[in-house]
């Protein structure tokens, strides 16, 4: 059963960071290459505060704030920066992120942080993790039905057509970067207390592309396929244990054979068949 | 209602525009012409937003709007639509106008999260695609219409705005005589219904037709203004056009 | 004295820059992608240049065999990976170039080990080299004279040759090139050719200077070369080969005076992050 309520918990991370990636990536058009730095931010700090004698849900909520702050900042980046360029200094931003973590020694330099108290049980971190994706899932939803989710996608289609019609591109590119940021600090909240340890590796560039792929392999923009995305490659590697050996075989070579030959993902197979757009 | 006041800006050492001061007055119909590489593009640029002045300053209705974003002014009720059509693309026509039609509440993005009441944005757009003849392709893809329909929503996302002046920057480029006759009709008509406008254009038959007033652009200068008949009369702008055309020859 | 010695080290660290993030500004300008996978080209240089060293000693044979093997691979990767899919959003190249970076990165480790190999001889590793009272090793050396020689090459193949003329006039704009008489096809895989040739002798030399080849060495070197592109202002030749320079000897010093705070690689990022927040368009980029 543990097992199971693990497996469980890690979709449901999953798909909190895949949403909130797609938010920014799908939505508002803003590539991001270092998502795993925000979750790493929401970790850290989580689990800082938690060390510190603070209940977890103050924590975690504190995570989701320094993440989401920091994606602030980034947010301020991609008004300087756009497409190429914004897609290498938000790589830049995860190197940063892993590159300062390792090297101080309040945050455990490489061991990272260990012994995080851990006031839940199996279950309730099950619980927890989909809730969290649930909420997730329904804010996606809603975005994309609000005028929120119009102005996003003027401004991921054409920046300056925006401007004209009066629509405040730098004020919704920092509000994407910050929704979609301190979800991702949601997760990461949610990580460090249940497996009360958190080191810089599982932050890593390779983490923030697994994002990505989960994205882009349930259709970049579309809250349905991605959260398919998301569970597929959460499970594929349990399901089928030989994968857990080449798992970055597989995730690479997904990751281009989707690209090469559905670059609309599951949403795009979906809607080539049924001819019906998912949400 | 638009003023420009000694505006400049150079390129590498080249002054593109030069001490330009103009006016415009509300309710009226200008059009702003010149050779090619006068100047009227930047002129544009300066006056929209798009590029900030080194030199002068833009007071739109007396307000000082020079270091004002593009899409503050345009909140302000000064709207420009593109030389080049852009629509969103992936967006049907109607969901284009209907992005501007909601300027109230897209404003500011957590008013935008908190709506999502469609209809009466839906409305306005639908009534501007049948106000500018193009209701019949509503819900296609902009990125599937033809030309004439996008400079036409383009038109209507502007007027979606309810700008008090529009500046429309060479809207008959790439239409056919007639679309482009018609085209004019509409934008006199707008005029008559109390939209300041601002025409910016090569098409010299339809605006010397058209306009109220006209402005003639030279070497980054103000070279003449007055009515447009008279205007194109005078042998500095004959000879501006006419030098531009044998250098080319 | 330490002070020249950082900055020999770095420009030497510079030399192996720029001769990967050329062939990414080469792509770039060409088709605007961003060639994440050249790592894997770099990696398997590495690997073809060891193999073919400690089978049969001869180090010259090792350097040929590694820019064939790139030179090869390079232009595969164009035509069945890229080129289908130019006409999709800039994303989508990129984020196909990632996934056969990291799927090629796990093929390196299942073929040839995670731990990675090393030159069985590696004289040039072993043999110091005095500079006036610097000590560099041959390795370092080589870099600097390889660079100089391969990127003098590319120069005089850009400026003088009839290909060279074709693919600056490819990149300024392709509708021009064809309208007299240039194949754009050719020109791309001749600009993918040339890309990985550099980027399997900066492999081998990368594997030399480390002593040391293993299944991950492309992958920060690749990031590195996109963040220098970047930095150089994209597609500017230029201005890649000044930004290469400058980050080798910014993270030589940075890596003595931050490195309590950030590693080597955070302060090359870093500086991408602070030069472009000043210079959006990159060091010589235009600004658009």
């Amino acid at each position: 059963m543990d097992y199971y309520l693990s497996v469980a918990t890690f979709a449901g991370l999953n798909v909190i960071l895949a949403l909130s990636l797609n938010l920014i990536s799908g939505f508002c058009g803003q590539v991001s290459l270092g998502h795993a730095a925000f979750y790493g931010l929401g970790a850290y700090a989580a689990a800082l505060c938690s060390v510190a004698g603070l209940p977890m849900g103050v924590s975690v909520a504190v995570g989701m704030l320094v993440a989401g702050g920091f994606g602030i900042v980034t947010g301020f980046a991609a008004l300087r920066v756009r497409e190429d360029f914004l897609a290498i200094v938000t790589m830049g931003v995860g190197f940063l992120f892993l590159g300062a973590v390792r090297k101080q020694a309040w945050l455990g330099a490489e061991m990272g942080i260990a012994k995080i108290p851990s006031p839940l049980d199996k279950w309730g971190y099950a619980a927890l993790a989909i809730g969290g994706a649930v909420a997730v899932l329904l804010l996606s939803l809603h975005v994309r039905r609000s005028w929120m989710g119009r102005a996003f996608g003027a401004v991921a289609q054409d920046e300056d057509a925006a401007r004209s019609i009066g629509v405040d591109v730098s004020g919704y590119k920092i509000a994407a970067f910050f929704i979609g940021t301190a979800a991702a600090g949601l997760a990461g909240g949610i990580y460090a207390h249940m497996t009360q340890l958190v080191v810089p590796d599982a932050f890593n560039f390779v983490q923030s592309v697994t994002i990505l792929a989960m994205v882009v392999v349930g259709g970049i923009g579309s809250t349905l396929g991605v959260v398919a995305g998301a569970v597929l490659l959460t499970l594929m590697p349990e399901m089928f244990r030989f994968i857990n050996d080449y798992k970055l075989l597989v995730y690479g070579g997904l990751l281009l054979l989707v690209m090469r030959f559905s670059p609309e993902g599951l949403a795009g197979l979906v809607h080539r068949v049924t001819g019906r757009r998912l949400a | 209602m638009l003023e420009g006041v000694g505006l400049g800006i150079a390129f590498g050492g080249v002054r593109a525009v030069n001490g330009v001061n103009l006016r415009v007055e509300r309710g009226e119909l200008a059009g702003l012409i010149g050779p090619n590489g006068a100047g009227k593009t930047t002129l544009l640029r300066l006056l929209t937003g798009v590029l900030a002045p080194e030199a002068g300053s833009v007071r739109f209705e007396g307000k000082d709007v020079t270091r004002v974003p593009i899409h503050r002014r345009a909140q302000l009720g000064f709207v420009l639509t593109h030389q080049i059509v852009r629509p969103f693309r992936e967006m049907t026509l109607l969901e284009n106008v209907m992005v501007a039609a909601a300027s109230e509440v897209t404003r500011r993005p957590w008013r935008a999260l908190a709506s999502v009441e469609v209809w009466p944005a839906r409305q306005r757009a639908l009534a501007l695609l049948e106000r500018l003849g193009i209701a019949d392709a509503a819900d296609k893809p902009a990125h599937s219409v033809p030309l004439g329909y996008l400079k036409r929503m383009q038109v209507a996302r502007a007027l979606a705005l309810e700008p008090r002046l529009l500046m429309l920057d060479e809207p008959l480029a790439g239409l056919n005589y007639t679309e482009a006759a018609r085209f004019a009709d509409l934008i006199v008509q707008l005029n008559a219904e109390g939209t300041t406008i601002v025409l910016v254009e090569h098409n010299l038959g339809e605006v010397t037709r058209i306009a109220g007033r006209l402005l003639v652009l030279h070497n980054g200068a103000i070279l003449a203004e007055g009515e447009p008949r008279e205007v194109m009369a005078r042998k500095d702008v004959r000879d501006a056009y006419l030098g531009v055309q044998a250098a080319h020859a | 004295m330490f002070y020249l010695e950082l900055l020999l080290v770095g420009l030497v660290w510079g030399c192996t820059y720029a001769m990967m993030a050329l062939g990414l500004t080469l792509v770039y300008g060409l088709l605007r992608i961003l060639h994440v996978a050249q790592a894997t080209v770099f990696t398997l240089g590495a690997y073809v240049g060891l193999l073919v060293a400690n089978h049969t000693g001869s180090l010259a044979g090792a350097f040929v065999a590694a820019a064939l093997a790139a030179g090869l691979l390079g232009p595969l990767v164009y035509r069945f990976i890229y080129r289908p899919i130019l006409d999709k959003p800039p994303f989508v190249a990129l984020v196909a170039s990632i996934g056969l970076l990291i799927a090629m990165e796990d093929g390196f480790r299942l073929l040839f080990g995670p731990y990675g190999l090393s030159f069985a001889k590696n004289t040039w590793f072993t043999t110091a080299v005095g500079f006036g009272g610097l000590s560099l090793n041959l390795v370092q050396v080589w870099i600097a004279v390889a660079a100089v020689v391969l990127l003098s090459l590319f120069a005089l193949f850009a400026t003088r040759t009839r290909a060279g003329v074709a693919w600056r006039a490819t990149v300024s704009d392709p509708s021009i090139a064809e309208s007299f008489g240039v194949g754009v096809s050719g020109v791309r895989h001749t600009s993918f050719f040339i890309a990985s040739v550099l980027a399997g002798v900066a492999g081998v030399l990368v594997g030399l200077l480390n002593n040391l080849v293993e299944p991950g060495m492309g992958s920060v070197i690749s990031y590195k070369g996109l963040a220098i592109i970047v930095l150089g202002g994209l597609g500017n030749v230029p201005g890649t080969l000044l930004a290469s320079l400058l980050l080798g000897v910014v993270e030589s010093f940075g890596t003595v005076y931050l490195g309590k705070l950030l590693d080597r690689d955070a302060i090359a990022f870093l500086f991408l992050i602070l030069v472009l927040m000043i210079r959006p368009q990159g060091l010589l980029g235009k600004a658009r």
